[in-house]
Order: structure tokens, then C-alpha cells, then sequence
């Protein structure tokens, strides 16, 4: 399998002033495979944003490296080739859009990296089906619900045709129907089209069908493995402060209670669980 | 529902003016600018009337929205209007009482004067009323292109308008969510005399504020992430095209042109 993302001991912190460092992240190492699916989980200033921007070079590690398919982002010369293979979606869709009709607002990243015309139309309106949002071709973002701007978000980054897509809590500031929409648009990329998507939350229920799954305390990587495997893991998962997916929290303490279930991930496993005893 | 406020006064349609180059429409409109005055006599005015009243029937737009924008400048007309009345010094008197002296050319100045500022103000809101704000900046950036060669950042002036254009609703909203907030807690804005309500705008535009440059630390992420200024040779997917239309457009304007010229030859007033 190919190797898209490593990090061989990454640390970095920020500097507010000369003596003043708050640690952004420590000592992470990681490799993630192409066409994985991961899910990168912590609470507020864990660090999960930290990871994702030095994953695009936007910042460069203090310690270690970051190898992006094979390129080191120390490597300057390099950060647009980085950046446009790596595309980053962020929270808010509102701050993400630089032009007022649709169709401009995806074309603009390609544009950016001299994208030949017709080239750029027919990237235009693949990544708009992608995202199912080709009837908003020619329309202005204002009155979409956040699920849709987050699609055109979305749309927008892959019009650059990138290998990872990163999504930096961009499903935080959306209701549940919105959330399931640019969830569904993002595993049928994975799925679909092969796309490495690095899914950065603090809802652990959207890492039950991920390949692998992180979770990050004080900018360390403090679990890590398959779902089950970092669900089972409960020490980490409260010492990270997340919360278990309501169905794994059941199972896990009808377990304690002696009963024999195995670790559910869904209401669904639970109910199968259940029903078996 | 209101109007989209992202398109300004655009009023959408697909006249021959609609469809015309944005480029040609900016060039030709400070034709029409320069043409207007160039205007002597009222036959030119006459003169520039009708060939409003004719772009306004082949744009199809409805008279009302360019009535409008009429209305907003009533005033500024009325006032120069009045202070050329008033003291317009040539001509003979009609009427003097101690430093006012109405005279007949100073009506006639004056008259001019207010007419000249109104078909200014209808020509240029014919742009707007068949442009997007997002294609008469295209149309600018493209003009502004030959700047490039003094090193002038002819893109990202482009670049800025387009997100001021695209963030002025968002603020809006903004303003509109803080403002109601505020009044949640008690703020009042429409009471009290001009200074109390001029304090009560700072618990609006703070916020606002904040919020703003908030935006922009993130827009400005965003941007880096879709690899703005990665190259030089950025492309540009919607190509403007000079097309037969602005031949036609140009071609009318310079007949216009020389005819108010012409018209400065013919004796009148
Ligand atoms: N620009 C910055 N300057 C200084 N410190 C920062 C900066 N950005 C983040 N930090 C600090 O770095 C740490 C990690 O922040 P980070 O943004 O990576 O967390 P996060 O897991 O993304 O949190 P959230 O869930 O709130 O997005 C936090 O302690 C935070 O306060
Ligand atoms: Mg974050």
C-alpha cells in the first residue's frame, strides 16, 4: 500500500512572544495510507487543527518531518504542489467562499494553479455533481443551508483535484441533516473515487466506519487503531474527555455487568447484541 | 423574499445590453459621459434624452428602477439647481432683492446644469441595471491588465473587490443578527436624540468588528489553501468576449457623439 501522509516525531508549538510557547502538538508519528479512510478525534485545543495544518504546510514542524506522497513540506519550493494535493475544508463555509456566484467560487482554486479553460469548466462541473450541487451552478451561496455551502466547500477543493482531503471540523456548525449530507458526499468520495480523507471531529459516532482512528490529548496521539479498538480503549477516551457513541457506552456497561456482549459501534450492533444474550 | 443583494441593482435579463461585453459597456459609458458634455443648447439635450429613452426601451428595463436611482440624487440636483438660481451673476435681472439676482441665463445655466447631472446619473445606472457586480469587475480587471506592466496588482485589486462583493451580505446578516441580540438585552436604537443613538451604534459595530477580522483570519487560510498567487499565469474561466453587439453599441455611440457635436454648430439655446 502507498504511503500519502507520514510524520516521523512532529512537534511544534507556537510562539505568542520570546519566552511565551504554548505546545501545538508533541512528538506525533503517523503514516496513513492512500485511500484511507481516518478519523482524527480530541477536544478543544487538543491539537487536531495543529496536525492539519502542518499536514499542508501551513506550518512546518520545529522537530521531525512531514512527508507529504513522498515530499517533505520543509521543501519551500514545494508548498503549492503540498497544498494542492493536500485540500483543506474548514468550519465555517461562510469564510470559505471568495466569489459570489457558485461556479466562480469552485473554479478559483484551479484558476489559481493555471488551469487550462476548458480544463477548468469540465473540473467545474464534475466537482459539482460530485457534491450533488449542479443545479446551484450559476446561483449566489446566501441562501443554502450550511450542509449545501459546506458541499460547494468541498466542491471547490476538489476542483483542484487533491489526493487528501481534510476536513477541519466542517461538520461542527451544521444540524444533523447537513452533517449526514457532507458525510455521505465524503465517504462516497472515499469509497467512489479512492480519496485519502483525514475527518477531523469531536463527534465520536462519525469515526464508527472509519479505517483508522486517532484521538488526541494536549497535542499527543493517545490512542490510535481501529474503531473498536480506540473504543475499547475507555482509559484514553476519558482521559481525552470525548464521549462513546451512546450504543458502545451501553455495551461497555452491560459488559461490567457481566453480561456477554461484544463492543457495539451502532444502535444497530447493539440491538443484534442484545437480542443474542 | 428580497432581492438577492449580492447584485446590487442588477436587473436580470437578456437584452442586447444584458448580453453586451462589460468592458465595452464601462468604455462607452464614459463616452456618453464625456458626450454629455459636450452638450450646448437644449437641442442637445433633446438630443441626449432620446437616446436614453432608447437604450432604456432596448435594455428592458422597467423605467421604474431607473426612476430610482433618480430619486437618490433629486435632492444634490435641486440644490445646485437653486444655488445657480440664486447667484448666477450674468444675464439680465428678473427679479433682485439684496444679494439674490435671479437672471434669465442663470435660469437657463441652471436648467442645463440639473439635466446634465440627471442623464449622467440614468446613463450610468443603465450599466449597473444590465451589469452583475461580478461581471463589471471582470470588465475592470481586464481594462486595468495593461497596469500590469508598471507592476500594479491589477489581480489582486480584482481579488479584493470580488470578496468585498461577496462579503457585503454576509455582514449584513451580521449586522442584522447583533443588532437583534442587542436588543435582546435591552439596547435601544431608534430613541433618543442623536447622540445617544450615534453611542448606541458602538455596541453594533464592535461586535461587528471582532467578527470581521475574524472572517478574514479564516478567508485567509481558505485562500492559501486553494494555492492563491501559486502562479503568475493564473487562468480565468469566464472569458469576456468582444462581440458583435459591442461593435453595434460602439458604432451608435459614436454617432451620437457626432451629433451633439454637430449640434454645438446649430444656433439655439
Ligand atoms: N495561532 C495560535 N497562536 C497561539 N496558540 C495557538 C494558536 N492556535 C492554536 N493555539 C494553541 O494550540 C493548542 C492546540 O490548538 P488547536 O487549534 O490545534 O486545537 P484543536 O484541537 O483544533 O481545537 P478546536 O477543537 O478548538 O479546534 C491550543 O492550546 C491552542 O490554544
Ligand atoms: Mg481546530
Amino acid at each position: 500500500m502507498k504511503k500519502v501522509i507520514e510524520l516521523r516525531n512532529v512537534s511544534y508549538d507556537y510562539k505568542s512572544s520570546a519566552d511565551e510557547r504554548t505546545t501545538g502538538v508533541k512528538n506525533i508519528s503517523l503514516t496513513v495510507n492512500k485511500g484511507e479512510f481516518v478519523v482524527l478525534l480530541g477536544h478543544n485545543g487538543s491539537g487536531k487543527s495543529t496536525l492539519a495544518k502542518l499536514l499542508n504546510a501551513f506550518l512546518i514542524p520545529d522537530q521531525g518531518d512531514v512527508i507529504i506522497n513522498g515530499i517533505n513540506t520543509k521543501e519551500e519550493k514545494r508548498v503549492f504542489e503540498i497544498r494542492s494535493k493536500v485540500g483543506m475544508v474548514f468550519q465555517n463555509p461562510d469564510n470559505q467562499m471568495v466569489a459570489s456566484i457558485i461556479e466562480d467560487d469552485i473554479a478559483f482554486g484551479a484558476e489559481n494553479l493555471g488551469v487550462e479553460r476548458q480544463e477548468l469548466i469540465r473540473r467545474v462541473d464534475w466537482a459539482l455533481q460530485v457534491v450533488n450541487m449542479h443545479a446551484h451552478k450559476k446561483r449566489t451561496p446566501f441562501k443554502l443551508s450550511g450542509g449545501q455551502k459546506q458541499r460547494i466547500a468541498i466542491a471547490a477543493i476538489l476542483a483542484m483535484l487533491p489526493e487528501i482531503l481534510i476536513l477541519d471540523e466542517s461538520t461542527a456548525m451544521l444540524d444533523p441533516k447537513g452533517r449526514e449530507e457532507v458525510l455521505d458526499v465524503v465517504r462516497k468520495l472515499n469509497s467512489e473515487q479512492g480519496m485519502t480523507v483525514i475527518l477531523i471531529t469531536h463527534y465520536m459516532e462519525e469515526a464508527v466506519d472509519a479505517d483508522k482512528v486517532f484521538i488526541m490529548n494536549e497535542g499527543e496521539i493517545v490512542a490510535s487503531g481501529s474503531p473498536r479498538e480506540v473504543f475499547d480503549n475507555e482509559k484514553a477516551v476519558y482521559e481525552a474527555k470525548l464521549e462513546l457513541p451512546v450504543a458502545c457506552k451501553i455495551s461497555h456497561m452491560l459488559k461490567k455487568d457481566g453480561f456477554d456482549i461484544p463492543s457495539c459501534l451502532t444502535v444497530d450492533e447493539l440491538v443484534e447484541g442484545i437480542c443474542r444474550l | 423574499m428580497g432581492r438577492d443583494i449580492t447584485f446590487g441593482q442588477y436587473y436580470p435579463g437578456d437584452s442586447f445590453i444584458h448580453r453586451m461585453d462589460p468592458r465595452a459597456k464601462i468604455l462607452l459609458s464614459i463616452l456618453y459621459i464625456v458626450t454629455v458634455f459636450l452638450c450646448v443648447s437644449f437641442y442637445s439635450y433633446l438630443a441626449v434624452f432620446l437616446f436614453l429613452a432608447i437604450l432604456i426601451l432596448v435594455a428592458r428595463v422597467p423605467l421604474r428602477s431607473v426612476l430610482k436611482s433618480v430619486k437618490a440624487i433629486l435632492f444634490l440636483v435641486m440644490l445646485t439647481a437653486a444655488i445657480n438660481i440664486l447667484f448666477y451673476r450674468e444675464g439680465s435681472p428678473l427679479l433682485q432683492f439684496w444679494v439674490i439676482r435671479i437672471t434669465d441665463e442663470g435660469l437657463i445655466f441652471s436648467a442645463k446644469m440639473a439635466l446634465r447631472l440627471l442623464f449622467l446619473v440614468i446613463g450610468t445606472t443603465l450599466v449597473t441595471l444590465t451589469t452583475t457586480p461580478m461581471n463589471l469587475t471582470d470588465g475592470m480587471e481586464s481594462l486595468m491588465s495593461p497596469l500590469k506592466v508598471v507592476k500594479f496588482p491589477v489581480h489582486d485589486v480584482a481579488i479584493i473587490m470580488s470578496i468585498a462583493l461577496r462579503f457585503i451580505p454576509s455582514l449584513m446578516e451580521e449586522i442584522d443578527k447583533i443588532i437583534m441580540a442587542q436588543k435582546a438585552r435591552g439596547a435601544a436604537f431608534d430613541s433618543g436624540g442623536l447622540i445617544a443613538r450615534a453611542k448606541a451604534l458602538l455596541p453594533i459595530l464592535i461586535p461587528l468588528f471582532v467578527s470581521a477580522f475574524r472572517r478574514a483570519d479564516e478567508l485567509a487560510l481558505a485562500l492559501d489553501a486553494r494555492c492563491y498567487n501559486a502562479t503568475p499565469n493564473r487562468t480565468k474561466m469566464k472569458e469576456l468576449k468582444f462581440g458583435y453587439r459591442d461593435l453595434v453599441a460602439s458604432v451608435a455611440c459614436l454617432l451620437f457623439m457626432g451629433v451633439i457635436i454637430l449640434l454645438r454648430f446649430y444656433p439655439g439655446v
